[in-house]
């Protein structure tokens, strides 16, 4: 209660002292008014008496994320895949969206680190200078970098998994090519997972046919829906009649503009076949969770030891799979499906690769 | 040459522009009023947030957009009376409000909405109003397509600017607001009540900024996401100034911009162009401030009192 | 001093002061009623806000780290302000800094430390200080309100960081878009390692005292305010209005320049497509918070900063989204114009 109390109490002389600053009258200021405030704090703290547990070795992971983690897309995945190791590991869990700014990031990672988190997922490659900064402080908790391919012995718990969307994408991009006239893919900004998105995108459709059209526009912003539904519009003006979009929230516009243009489109990230019922060909879903929980158990014991950097791809079927639309309008034929087996086997082998330039 | 490309590349970002003009226009006619009557709101970008977020929520919980309208038009009141409140009656600086209204817009709808639907799995889509094709002219080939095939709150800013233009100069409370914006002094000696008319001309300012913010939900994308607005209340400052402060001129201003970046996008989808696709995106922007330089032979000042608070 | 005097005087001092003591709590109360509306315990939040802040050096620390940029661009934009010069463009301005002290940073980086720090803080004040003043020269030449073409430039300014971030700097092609960490020579030092506080944060609170005298104290200062309360009246006294417009616009764009190129110098050490999350919008709170005066920007760029600092650990500890603290930084705004305005006109009524 004391504690609390000063601390109040000092807040509100921090912050007075700024607003005296405002006015006229700077220095005098906090000295005059100081037995008031105290008096008047403990009133505002009554109500609550801290209940904290005590003390206990729990289990703790931590997630960064670079945006809201309800934004039906790359933060949500990783929020359910901490939610899954909450109710699989009885983790205490905890999130934090950071500004996008690096200067915010390593503290994020060392608030985490120092409060005892053993496993903290950084959901974004631009996390990777920060953790490798932090982690050696930190040595007993480990560090997981998103869409991140960074192993290094000398940092050794600072490990990267990747899920490489560029699969799916190849998949998306075949079928586009097999079944459609030309392609525009919407991208929120362009960082890695967006781009290599894409790259998988074109690779499987040039697989198909070469000469099939697919294009890229980068919004500069992951909110604006408007603006995305535009975008997609405009390549169905200009004759392409399958779009994907990977704008975070952005993307929301992409799926209206597909149902209201009537063409053929994908979804990332989850199911989102309502958004257009007839025109989502395939939903790539994915569980980043399930590929987190064996990781996060193995911290959890102690006995985890990487040794590489995790890839997490089409052969890791609990983390990444494919779901057909059966209500679109013109659903994927199944001869076009039995090829599409035959695609997802050799990605998954490594005989196709999916990001080659 | 084959001509048909061109027709179509030239429909595809007109059918666009208007769309793309409209939350824009909505905001940037109300503020004419409120910098008309000496009253800048930089805050027009919390006030569109707020704005949408209120008619989302309504229309999403009642399943009726126009209610959802509705919630909007009455959280722009609100935020006009809140605005005025402290710019009018406790004559605080209109800058800072209006900085602290932005801060206040994207705070209260980013928890609002987390708390209310970010994690409640439902479908958050919302039926938007439909676009409404006008018999006949539709038909037309290429006009039809970039006139005729709006939805109503497209339609509706034909009705808005002349309707704006009327009050704003042929009736006894339009001239109020324009000398309250020049001399209040003047104004006042005349039995004008400076600070009433110019509650009501914030007040319709942010009325329509709401408006605007929820034409993107309503009438644009279907759900309400964060920051959904995304700079668009300060294009509409730009464009209020741009277009001279008259309704016409915002229109002429806010179409402008919104052929730009109809434009950027349609060429960042043609994608066999040259040029880095940051420059595209930056066009609508330099453009803009291009065409203000060029417009200086016309210029027309700023209200006099813009921005002063009156006694 | 006689002692009635005294006594007066600290009536006075008592009575304009107790206002904006009143107007912080009312901000956090208010904040507060959401928080229980939308079913968190404000109580906790709070604490975990605090303990976020203050709750050791390192995050006392942290706190002036976020402090620092905003420091920076509010103390150049209270010049810009007081001139009636709405600089919009801070963040555009922070941006050009950024940029320039990048490149200096990395294809100079031979240059010996002595030379490439300075330097690399001098070319981020050239870089915002230029591209503040394309404004002042549109305003000057054209009469185009400087209201639209600092935002204009702001979206330019960041569109040209994400193509040289994406295109022509970019570290590895096909990686995060980031440039190459510049020259080890031109990181500023830091104080108390593992803290991350910078020298930085002296330069800041240097250049606020500065830029005060430089606007109460001197002649300079003098004729911008005088512009900026009424350029008509300026203009007859015989000050050279354009040539003001244009230092001050140079003032707060050097500022936020020499904001951007210290965050690329002491934090980030490259550049990214988004290294601003906003602190030039943030900027022009923190200035007009403390009406302009480029000493208080010293207390309200903490004030900010301890806000911003905090809402990261009340997210982590409280699970409270921390945008809030977006709605909380507002409310304090308001609280404190609406008091200090409430004080201006009760002393009209005594008097």
């Amino acid at each position: 209660m004391k504690r609390r109390l000063l601390t109040l109490f000092a807040f509100i002389t921090i912050l007075s002292l700024l607003a005296a600053c405002g006015g006229q009258q700077a220095t005098e200021a906090p000295k005059a008014e100081e037995p008031t405030k105290a008096a008047e704090a403990p009133k505002a703290e009554e109500p609550t008496k801290a209940a904290e547990p005590a003390a206990e070795v729990k289990f703790k992971a931590g997630l960064l994320a670079p945006g809201p983690v309800n934004d039906g897309g790359w933060n949500q995945t990783a929020y359910e895949g901490l939610k899954k190791i909450e109710a699989e590991l009885g983790a205490e869990i905890s999130y934090v969206e950071t500004e996008q700014s690096p200067a915010a990031f390593e503290k994020a990672l060392r608030d985490y680190a120092s409060q005892g988190y053993q496993f903290i997922l950084a959901h974004g490659n631009e996390y990777t200078d920060a953790a490798v900064t932090v982690a050696p402080d930190y040595p007993n908790t480990f560090f997981f970098l998103s869409s991140s391919r960074f192993f290094d012995p000398k940092v050794p718990n600072v490990v990267g998994l990747n899920t490489d969307s560029s699969q799916p994408c190849y998949v998306f991009g075949y079928v586009a090519a097999k079944m459609g006239k030309g392609a525009g893919l919407i991208g929120g900004m362009e960082i890695p997972p967006i781009a290599e998105a894409f790259t998988g995108f074109i690779n499987g459709a040039k697989a198909v046919n070469p000469d099939f059209p697919v294009k890229v526009t980068y919004l500069g912003n992951w909110t604006d829906t408007a603006a995305a539904k535009e975008a997609a519009i405009s390549y169905v003006d200009g004759g392409a009649d399958v779009l994907l979009g990977n704008a975070d929230f952005a993307t929301q516009g992409v799926f209206q503009a597909m149902a209201e243009k009537k063409v053929m489109g994908f979804s990332m990230f989850g199911d989102n076949t309502d958004k257009a019922p007839e025109s989502i060909l395939i939903n790539y879903l994915s569980d980043y969770g399930e590929g987190l929980l064996e990781i996060a158990s193995q911290v959890k014991d102690g006995t985890f030891k990487p040794t590489s950097n995790y890839e997490f791809g089409l052969k890791d079927e609990k983390v990444m799979w494919l779901v057909y639309n059966e209500k679109a309008a013109t659903p994927v034929p199944a001869d076009l499906r039995k090829e599409i087996e035959g695609v997802i086997a050799k990605i998954a082998s490594g005989e196709i690769n999916t990001l080659a330039k | 040459m084959d001509l048909l490309p061109v027709v179509i590349f030239l429909q595809s970002i007109l059918a666009a522009t208007w769309r793309m003009a409209t939350p824009i226009l909505y905001a940037a006619v109300g503020e004419i009023f409120s910098e008309r009557a000496g009253v800048l709101n930089i805050g027009l970008e919390g006030v569109m947030l707020i704005g949408a977020f209120a008619g989302y929520s309504v229309a999403y919980e009642s399943g009726n957009l126009i209610l959802g309208l509705l919630a909007a038009i009455a959280s722009g009141i609100l935020s006009g009376l809140i605005f005025s409140f402290f710019t009018i009656t406790v004559k605080a600086n209109q800058i800072v409000v209006g900085a602290a209204y932005n801060m206040i817009g994207m705070g209260i709808t980013g928890v609002l909405y987390r708390v209310f639907y970010a994690e409640s799995g439902r479908a958050l889509s919302l039926k938007t109003f439909a676009p409404i094709e006008i018999p006949f002219l539709s038909q037309i080939p290429f006009l039809g397509e970039v006139l005729f095939k709006h939805n109503i709150m497209v339609y509706a800013t034909l009705l808005l600017v002349p309707l704006a233009t009327f009050v704003l100069y042929k009736t006894a409370f339009g001239l109020s607001i324009r000398s309250v914006g020049e001399h209040p002094k003047a104004a006042d000696t005349v039995g004008i009540n400076v600070n009433r008319t110019r509650y009501f001309a914030v007040i319709i300012a942010t009325t329509l900024a709401a408006i605007g913010g929820a034409f993107l939900v309503l009438a644009y994308a279907d759900q309400f996401v964060e920051g959904i607005v995304t700079g668009r209340g300060f294009i509409a400052l730009a464009v209020v100034v741009f277009g001279g402060w008259s309704p016409w001129g915002a229109m002429g201003a806010s179409l402008l911009f919104g052929i730009f970046y109809a434009l950027q996008l349609r060429l960042q989808a043609m994608g066999n162009i040259m040029i880095p696709y940051q420059f595209l995106q930056a066009l609508p922007y330099v453009v803009t401030v291009l065409v203000l330089i060029g417009l200086t032979k016309r210029r027309v000042q700023a209200p006099k009192a813009l921005g002063v608070p009156y006694k | 001093m006689n002692w009635v005097n005294f006594r007066a005087r600290l009536k006075k001092v008592f009575r304009s002061a107790w206002t904006p003591f009143a107007a912080i709590p009312i901000a956090l109360l208010l904040g507060g009623g959401v928080l229980l509306l939308a079913g968190y315990n404000p109580i906790t939040a709070y604490e975990a806000m605090w303990q976020g802040a203050f709750k050791d050096k390192t995050a006392f620390t942290e706190v002036l780290i976020k402090a620092t940029p905003l420091m920076f661009i509010g103390a150049g934009l209270a010049v810009a302000f007081k001139c009636s010069i709405w600089n919009i463009g801070a963040e555009g301005q922070f941006y050009a800094g950024a940029v320039m002290a990048t490149v200096v940073g990395i294809y100079l980086g031979d240059l010996p430390r002595f030379i490439l720090m300075p330097l690399v803080l001098i070319v981020g004040v050239i870089g915002g200080a230029l591209w503040g003043m394309i404004p002042a020269y549109l305003k000057n030449r054209f009469g185009a309100s400087e209201v639209v073409t600092t935002i204009m430039l702001n979206y330019v300014a960041i569109y040209i960081t994400g193509y040289l971030v994406t295109g022509p700097m970019i570290e590895t092609k096909g990686m995060f878009p980031q440039t190459p960490k510049i020259s080890a020579a031109a990181w500023l030092p830091r104080f108390f390692p593992p803290t991350r506080l910078h020298i930085g944060f002296i330069i800041a609170v240097l250049l606020a005292i500065i830029l005060y005298i430089v606007i109460f104290k001197t002649s300079i200062g003098y004729t911008i305010r005088a512009v900026g309360i009424n350029p008509i009246a300026a203009r007859y006294a015989g000050i050279n209005v354009r040539k003001n417009i244009l230092l001050a616009m140079a003032i707060s764009g050097g500022a936020a320049g020499l904001a951007g190129s210290v965050e690329v110098a002491a934090i980030s050490y490259r550049l990214y497509q988004l290294i601003s999350p906003g602190f030039g919008f943030d900027g022009i709170a923190v200035s007009l918070l403390v009406n302009n005066n480029p000493l208080g920007v010293i207390f309200s760029g903490f004030l900010f900063g301890a806000l911003r600092s905090g809402a990261e650990v009340m997210m982590m500890t409280a699970k409270v989204p921390s945008v809030l603290v977006y709605f909380i930084q507002g409310l304090v705004i308001l609280s404190v114009v609406a008091f200090g305005a409430y004080r201006a006109t009760t002393k009209e009524i005594e008097e």
